[in-house]
């Protein structure tokens, strides 16, 4: 139907010029812009000096935040991959009805906003709020905890929103593993447990390293829960971007740091990725 | 599963069922929470609340910044839909029927939206947004307009994706035949085609409308003091504090967002979608 290599790139371009102008373009600007120097007072200077690099790597101000963010992002993606299993083993279990149920369920707080979900978190996290209501209603402590502005209500709060994400990651591979391999080990003797983890966790390893890569790059990014959870004191690194590019008007160090958490991003992606890949190669 | 009647199996059901649970609660229980604090009638969050009302819900109509920011979000979510549709209906027929040099490149280009970081591409459309303003005295920083360019730049992956879904599925003879029986091309896009992948450009609107009207990271810098997008607006009063009327307001985004949604799974089966 589309007659000509002509006619196919009218139609591929508008789309494709899109990502170019308002991505692409913008990107190389943020990169030129990652060079220059900042001047108090006098905004942005021309330069050519990896400086705010140089500053990123050696000011704590940045590193312990990096190093906030990569514990946050290890620890949130840990227990993420802890939880997910379960909820995707029994979402494929489950009967046609009760998983379109359970799909919506997962997919409403996926689309919400992460600041709508900070709002429930801060009703429970809360001096007054419901956790500490039950925990001192049951007698497990004498007074209020303070949970809210601490790294525990960022972590939970960060939990809560990878966790969708890795679920339906994990589940569509699940759906395709035949569950007759898991009853063959388990009519061959092996218990439940052994049978998920000789057969189903090595034939489901592409989608747990799926959902924990999704959850560990989505931890790294967040914004809105270490913002709302964390408190003034609490930083990570993509409320850092916003402050100063918005509040400081300070752009070549946020562009610098952008940078920075991508390329520390993606490393620690490919480090992981490729201790998996041969840890789970060795054991097999 | 074979069901074991030891005592280590029946540990293993329970710590199992213990981890669903405790998963979903982790899930579902902010937004229980959201819901439940909006039909307290305290002011101040109180647990036990003294009673249940409405008025919060009066009360956020009063509240211009949250009734401004859901009409801009409202525009700028249909503006962004409709504009992205228009980008990723033609090209996804091409990304789907055609092999051609470069057609990797181009899929992955289309679907980058989604790996760069929301707060990184938030930064650089600010900036460049500014320096264009600087150049051409245009107004585009903290316009709708602006705005609508960065949330259509989100739209995109997720149409090519379900919008392509589709077309895959879809035999080209019958078009063939329509061309051959003396239709026009146009005629046998609109009158063929279009029918027949219809599910999947439904899907992919509501899909993009969702994504738009609850984005923040983005948003957050291409909004203005007076022109200000619903979660914005709560991001903004959270920061200050939580009471039941930002609970209503939220309510609100999760009722959006929610309906959004339910339509989109009439047509599309949603757990294929991520």
């Amino acid at each position: 139907m589309i007659s000509s290599q002509k006619q196919a790139g009218a139609l591929i371009l508008p789309a494709t010029a899109m990502v170019v102008l308002f991505l692409c373009l913008p990107l190389v600007l943020l990169f030129r812009f990652s060079l220059n120097r900042f001047v108090p007072g006098e905004f942005m200077v021309e330069a050519l000096t990896l400086e705010n690099y140089a500053r990123f790597v050696s000011d704590p101000y940045y590193t312990s935040a990096l190093l906030t963010t990569v514990v946050m992002a290890i620890g949130v993606t840990a227990l993420c991959l802890v939880l997910t299993f379960p909820i995707a083993m029994y979402m494929k279990r489950a009967s046609a009805r009760t998983k379109s149920l359970l799909v919506l369920l997962v997919f409403l707080p996926l689309f919400v906003g992460n600041a709508v979900r900070a709002a429930g978190w801060m009703v429970a996290f809360g001096q007054q709020g419901v956790v500490n209501y039950v925990l001192v209603g049951l007698g497990i402590v004498d007074a209020p905890l303070t949970i809210m502005y601490s790294p525990t209500a960022v972590f939970f709060g960060i939990l809560s929103i990878n966790l969708p994400f890795a679920v339906l990651t994990l589940q569509s591979v699940l759906e395709g593993i035949d569950d007759n391999a898991s009853d063959a080990a388990m009519s061959l003797g092996a218990t439940p447990f052994e049978a998920w983890r000789l057969v189903v966790l090595p034939l489901a390893m592409p989608g747990v390293l799926a959902a924990g890569v999704l959850s560990f790059i989505l931890t790294m990014n967040a914004y809105a829960t270490p913002v709302l959870l964390g408190g003034p004191q609490f930083r990570m690194m993509a409320p850092i971007v916003a402050s100063e590019v918005l509040d400081q008007a300070n752009w070549p160090s946020g562009a610098a740091v952008s940078f920075s958490l991508m390329g520390t991003t993606l490393i620690l992606t490919i480090l992981i990725n490729g201790y998996v890949a041969r840890r789970y190669a060795y054991q097999r | 599963m074979v069901k074991g009647n030891s005592p280590s199996e029946l540990v293993g059901r329970i710590a199992f069922h213990a981890l669903v649970i405790g998963g979903f609660a982790v899930i579902v229980l902010p937004l229980v929470l959201v819901v439940w604090l909006s039909f307290v009638s305290d002011a101040i969050l109180t647990v036990p609340p003294d009673g249940y009302s409405f008025r919060w819900y009066a009360e956020m109509f009063r509240q211009p910044q949250f009734m401004d920011g859901f009409a801009t979000s409202l525009i700028v979510a249909l503006v962004a839909t409709l504009a992205g549709l228009a980008l990723t209906i033609p090209a996804s027929f091409v990304l789907a029927r055609m092999a051609f040099r470069g057609r990797d490149a181009i899929l992955h280009l289309l679907m980058s939206p989604l790996i760069v970081p929301a707060i990184v591409i938030g930064s650089a459309l600010y900036m460049m947004f500014v320096e264009v303003e600087i150049r051409t005295g245009l107004p585009i920083t903290g316009s709708v307009w602006g705005l609508a360019a960065g949330h259509v730049l989100l739209t995109i992956p997720w149409s090519i994706r379900l919008v392509s879904a589709n077309l895959v599925g879809v035999n080209p003879s019958v078009e063939e035949a329509a061309l051959s029986l003396g239709a026009t091309p146009l005629a046998t896009a609109l009158r063929i085609t279009l029918p027949i992948v219809w599910p999947g450009v439904v899907a992919a609107a509501l899909f993009s409308f969702v994504v738009s009207f609850g984005n923040l990271e983005v948003s957050l810098f291409l909004v203005s003091a007076g022109e200000t997008t619903l979660p914005i607006a709560v991001l903004q009063y959270l920061q200050w504090k939580i009471n039941p009327t930002v609970a209503a307001v939220s309510v609100l985004q999760i009722v959006v967002v929610g309906t959004g949604l339910l339509l989109t799974s009439r047509f599309v089966n949603l757990a294929r979608t991520v």
